[in-house]
């Protein structure tokens, strides 16, 4: 925590608050996607609770960036008073830990696109896992968990790694992530074309 | 007792050391009667408002339904013993049908022990005792606090950055397609707003002399007192009778290393 800079930790903060309300809208999405197709039809959508991890990640580029961000966010949508309880930051916390355990692979040197997916998918399988602890998936057959962690995969991948790649990227080209490694980077690959 | 005058923390701890233990167990009675003990807890000690705890509770009845009627189609089926219950023209093997109605009590338990905690507590309280009895870094809670208080200020802008695209002749999209290319007008504007605020608040933070060390004082001090584990000691108990009434009536299921 010491390495970080307090501009660092706002920032974060502030985009996990930003999620948290994100994902709260997400919520009702996903129980009506329930109520159709029971629990797959949160995994459809899955990727949606991974997305701050990898923007966080993928912008301040520190260790901890991806794990802390999904707490804060899980923190936050307990504070904002609805439905979801402490339990949540719990999840958060393993979802974050997933993307986390990613980035630190590579050593947090490497934020190209593969790794963005890959960090997504982690936090799939973390949070697969949980849940399947949780919510007794181990009573269900087994080809429809199967297809239930695919779902939930590819979801990670899709709408947490790329979608959160493209976020950060139109966010860059803005200007005010100035003082932050994704927008260093950007400014590099500028002067490098030039 | 009073729920609102329990420590967050210890409270959420119990809750979450509850979460865990309901999800050990597989048969319906263990989780009704739970259940059903979290709704005395929450009305006779909580001072909650029926009409909103309905409000945040009916929802869950449309996952919990998703869950009863998946676990029921695609239940596991290695462990049957061959005894079907009738529904109409409808028949289910016996354990399938329990473990389904087992897990959708479980979703509802989960939402209760939730309801109890977030319509009881309050949420810079919940953040204080984060950060003086879980030792969250105050850097990280107060950055928490900040980005907290800018919720309103951001739908603020969202309503201004809305009216300068219609003065300029944008108007709001129709249908799901229009409202999608809607949202994404506003998403980076919105964004690169709360991240420019988001420096100068720390920028400000750090100027008035907050440095986040850990070896500061607080103006309010959360404590725990021996209610907390009252009431740690209730929600134990209360597992213990449901489990003990379930055994006893023989419907008892605990989880055997299903996979």
């Amino acid at each position: 925590m010491n390495n970080w800079k307090m501009r660092e930790i706002v920032v974060m903060s502030v985009l996990s608050v930003v999620f948290a309300v994100v994902y709260l809208a997400f919520l009702p999405v996903g129980k009506l996607l329930v109520g159709f197709f029971g629990p797959i039809g949160y995994d459809l959508i899955f990727g949606i609770w991974f997305i701050v991890s990898i923007i966080a990640a993928y912008i301040i580029r520190k260790p901890g960036a991806a794990f802390l961000s999904e707490t804060i966010a899980a923190i936050i949508e307990v504070m904002l008073g609805n439905a979801v309880g402490p339990m949540l930051i719990v999840s958060g916390m393993i979802q974050g830990l997933g993307a986390e355990a990613v980035f630190a692979t590579t050593r947090y040197r490497l934020y190209n696109v593969w790794v963005l997916m890959g960090a997504g998918m982690g936090s799939a399988l973390f949070s697969f896992v949980w849940g399947y602890f949780i919510s007794g998936y181990a009573a269900l057959a087994t080809s429809y968990v199967t297809a239930m962690f695919i779902a939930r995969m590819v979801s990670g991948a899709v709408i947490a790694g790329l979608l959160g790649k493209a976020l950060s990227d139109a966010l860059a080209k803005t200007g005010v992530l100035y003082n932050f490694a994704l927008g260093k980077e950007h400014r590099r690959n500028k002067h490098g074309a030039a | 007792m009073n729920l609102q005058e329990l420590n967050p923390s210890v409270k959420a701890i119990t809750l979450i050391v509850a979460v865990f233990l309901l999800a050990f167990v597989f048969d319906p009675i263990t989780p009704l009667l739970f259940s059903l003990g979290i709704i005395t807890i929450t009305f006779l000690f909580g001072h909650v408002s029926f009409k909103r705890w309905a409000l945040y509770f009916i929802p869950f009845f449309i996952i919990a339904f998703g869950f009863f009627w998946t676990t029921l189609v695609f239940s596991d089926s290695s462990n049957h013993s061959g005894r079907l219950i009738e529904a109409g023209f409808l028949t289910f093997p016996l354990e399938g049908f329990q473990v389904a109605v087992s897990l959708a009590l479980r979703v509802l338990g989960f939402a209760l022990l939730s309801l109890l905690f977030i319509l009881t507590t309050n949420k810079t309280d919940f953040l204080l005792s984060l950060m003086q009895q879980l030792k969250l870094s105050p850097k990280i809670a107060y950055g928490v606090l900040a980005g907290y208080r800018f919720l309103p200020l951001m739908l603020t802008e969202l309503k201004t950055i809305r009216m300068a695209h219609r003065i300029r002749g944008v108007h709001r999209g129709r249908g799901i397609s229009g409202r999608v290319r809607e949202l994404k007008r506003y998403v980076i504007p919105l964004l690169a707003s709360a991240i420019r605020k988001a420096e100068r608040t720390a920028v400000a933070m750090e100027s008035k002399g907050f440095t986040g060390s850990r070896q500061r004082t607080f103006y309010r001090t959360m404590n725990v007192s021996y209610k907390d584990w009252v009431f740690l000691g209730m929600v134990l108990a209360l597992y213990g009778i449901s489990v003990y009434a379930s055994v006893s009536w023989g419907y008892f299921e605990w989880y055997n290393g299903q996979l």
